[in-house]
């Protein structure tokens, strides 16, 4: 007889995903095929309208501008933060937990504060604009807040730390002698580090991206507060929808292809995790 | 005599209070097949980074055919390292591996390839060239480690434990396999092992490193009958030792009994010092020998070519050894609880201080 005792120490946690993740996308799932009653309510009748309207180019151009603020967000905290953990594995082994413990530090204050404390830095009245001044620069400064790139920075920031912790855990799994072997057989450092070093750590750097994309294009509250209000990506379509316009039905439609854009992304990575993390056993 | 290709001079390693390289100086001649052998710590592995480039020695120097190499990173050293861990890329097949080093050179890819199958054919892995390291057992690793730095065709050749993870009867058989690569390839070696048995079947001279520090080099055949010290003396082989003291002229041992040997310089008068004899040297015809001890049979063991008796004798706080030829023992009725007596000569005595 196979040992039950998996299934038992699962079920606590299969029970919670159950209750609180799945049957919640159930219903968003259905709700995004019924139609919007006059007064804001549910009227209880099968439409394909909500999914269409999700395609229509005023929507789907937020869906794609909202793809584009995430994936820059995701590049440069994947360059910032490999290189951060690169830094952090390369130094000697008991300095590296309390190296990783800073660059983990943000997060344990809160996110909103967190992104107040960038309106601080780049309104007109801001830190950065004074230090410029202070400096000598006279002339007017282009406005940073409010701006595109303003969330960009947002995003980066926030979410760098998850980026350090996925690429840190297999560059200091990385065996030192693979890497010494590469610079034996002849290859300079460079050499080394773009054929063996990042290919054996693809896992982290996807995992960081997708992690820092997924969180980022569904994210509602950076672009509120750092995009100003006329700025929208797709979190706060979403967010306005359940909550000013009380279209729910739509709300769901558009949280359905969200899901679904994540769920197509998380698996893309675990393909390349289980593709850089060497080929199966075959064959016997 | 074939000239020196490396020279160790007076090379130190020092890694906060511990030496685990300790003024070691050693010459290692053109495709000589050299071991070198160690207790775990004794500093093996450290030596080989100081030649392969991953280490810098602290002080001294070391020479490949003449020219310092002593602060030149490792990839611009005519010298490969096969490491403890194989070290193989697990995200390359065999044969993308076994390219890898070449590829370093710029070399033509035409060339890359044929070099490639040849070493596979060598190593007879050529059926597994697309697998990746993780497909492989742990026999086949060593042997793409091996062809990978074997490939690049290196001056000096370095290979730590190679046959460390490979089982009794497949080391046995890569011992001769390494003998006949490195005969083919004309490629100098340095192999470290703490398997002295190893050592002595495949190398050509072995150094005996203790605590960071050169003990004795030498051909096996030096190093097994002429032990300089006490601790090579039991690192190599088993060897039997018996306490003795100076007496006049000649050592006594425990048992009262009288020993000839060749008696080390400095003993004084009633000084404690010890005997080695090897078991094979202990014969049971001992009237033909000046030297005997008499004990009890306490254990007999037969390994079809020869047999060992282990006797316990007044003359040795442990049992005495004894390996007789199938010759030797035949005809004899030996029996657990008999007395016996084994002499030998006084040729194969070695006698320590200490
Ligand atoms: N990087 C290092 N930092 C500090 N000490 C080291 C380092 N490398 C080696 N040592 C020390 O130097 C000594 C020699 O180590 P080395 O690895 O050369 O031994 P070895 O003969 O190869 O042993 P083994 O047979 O166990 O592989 C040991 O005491 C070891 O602890
Ligand atoms: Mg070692």
């Amino acid at each position: 007889m196979a040992d039950r005792r998996p299934i038992y120490l699962m079920s606590p946690a299969l029970a919670w995903l159950t209750a609180f993740m799945v049957v919640p996308c159930l219903l968003i799932l259905v709700l995004g095929f019924f139609r919007r009653g006059i007064y804001g309510g549910i009227e209880y009748t099968f439409t394909l309208e909500n999914m269409a309207l999700v395609f229509d180019p005023l929507y789907a151009g937020i869906f794609l501008k909202s793809a584009v603020i995430a994936g820059l967000a995701a590049s440069i905290a994947v360059v910032i933060g490999y290189a951060a953990a690169y830094a952090i594995a390369s130094m000697p082994a008991r300095r590296q937990p309390i190296l990783l413990f800073f660059a983990v530090l943000p997060f344990w204050s809160n996110y909103l504060v967190r992104t107040y404390a960038w309106i601080v830095l780049l309104n007109r009245e801001g830190l950065i604009v004074a230090l410029a001044r202070y400096l000598g620069f006279e002339g007017e400064l282009p406005s940073m807040l409010y701006t595109e790139s303003a969330v960009v920075v947002g995003l980066v920031y926030n979410y760098l730390p998850f980026v350090i912790l996925a690429c840190y855990a297999p560059l200091s799994r990385l065996n030192t002698e693979i890497v010494e072997a590469s610079r034996d057989l002849g290859a300079s450092g460079w050499t080394t580090f773009r054929r063996i070093t990042l290919p054996m750590t693809v896992p982290g750097i996807a995992t960081g991206f997708v992690f820092v994309f997924v969180l980022s294009i569904g994210n509602f509250v950076t672009p509120a507060l750092l995009g100003g209000g006329q700025f929208q990506m797709i979190g706060n379509l979403v967010y306005a929808q359940f909550l000013t316009a009380n279209d729910w039905p739509f709300g769901a439609a558009l949280s359905m292809v969200l899901i679904a854009i994540m769920m197509g992304l998380l698996t893309l990575q675990t393909f390349a995790t289980e593709r850089a993390s060497g080929a199966r056993r075959v064959e016997g | 005599m074939s000239k020196a290709l490396l020279s160790i001079r007076d090379t130190s390693k020092h890694f906060g209070t511990v030496r685990a390289v300790d003024e070691i100086s050693l010459d290692i001649m053109e495709n000589e097949f050299f071991a070198l052998l160690g207790a775990s710590g004794s500093g093996k592995t450290t030596l080989l980074r100081l030649l392969g480039g991953f280490e810098f020695p602290d002080s001294g120097s070391i020479l490949l055919d003449g020219e310092d190499i002593s602060r030149i990173p490792p990839n611009h050293r005519p010298i490969n390292l096969m490491f403890q861990s194989y070290a193989l890329f697990p995200h390359m097949s065999v044969a993308q591996n076994i390219a890898y080093g070449l590829e370093m050179e710029k070399l033509p890819r035409p060339e890359i390839d044929a070099r490639v199958n040849e070493v596979l054919d060598i190593i007879q892995l050529s059926g597994l060239a697309q697998r990746k390291p993780d497909q492989l057992s742990g026999g086949q690793r060593q042997r793409v480690a091996l062809a990978r730095a074997l490939v690049k065709r290196p001056r000096l050749l370095l290979l730590d434990e190679p046959l460390g993870a490979l089982d009794k009867k497949l080391r046995s058989e890569m011992q001769l396999e390494l003998k006949r690569i490195q005969d083919k390839f004309g490629i100098t070696f340095i192999v470290v092992t703490h398997d002295q048995e190893e050592a002595l079947v495949m190398a050509d001279r072995i150094a005996i490193l203790k605590d960071g520090q050169l003990l004795q080099c030498g051909s096996p055949h030096e190093i097994y009958e002429h032990p300089q010290t006490r601790y090579a003396a039991g690192f190599i082989g088993t060897m039997n030792f018996f306490p003795v003291h100076l007496s006049g002229k000649t050592l006594v041992m425990d048992d009262g009994g009288r020993i000839s040997a060749a008696i080390p310089e400095g003993l004084t008068e009633g000084s404690e010092a010890v005997a080695a004899v090897r078991p094979e040297r202990l014969h049971l015809a001992h009237k033909a020998y000046k030297n005997k001890l008499t004990g009890r049979i306490s254990a007999i063991a037969y390994h079809g070519l020869d047999l060992q008796l282990h006797i316990e004798a007044a003359a040795s706080p442990q049992p005495v050894m004894v390996r007789l030829t199938a010759d030797e023992a035949e005809g004899q009725p030996l029996s657990i609880g008999d007395d016996v007596t084994v002499g030998w000569s006084a040729e194969n005595t070695r006698v320590f201080r200490d």
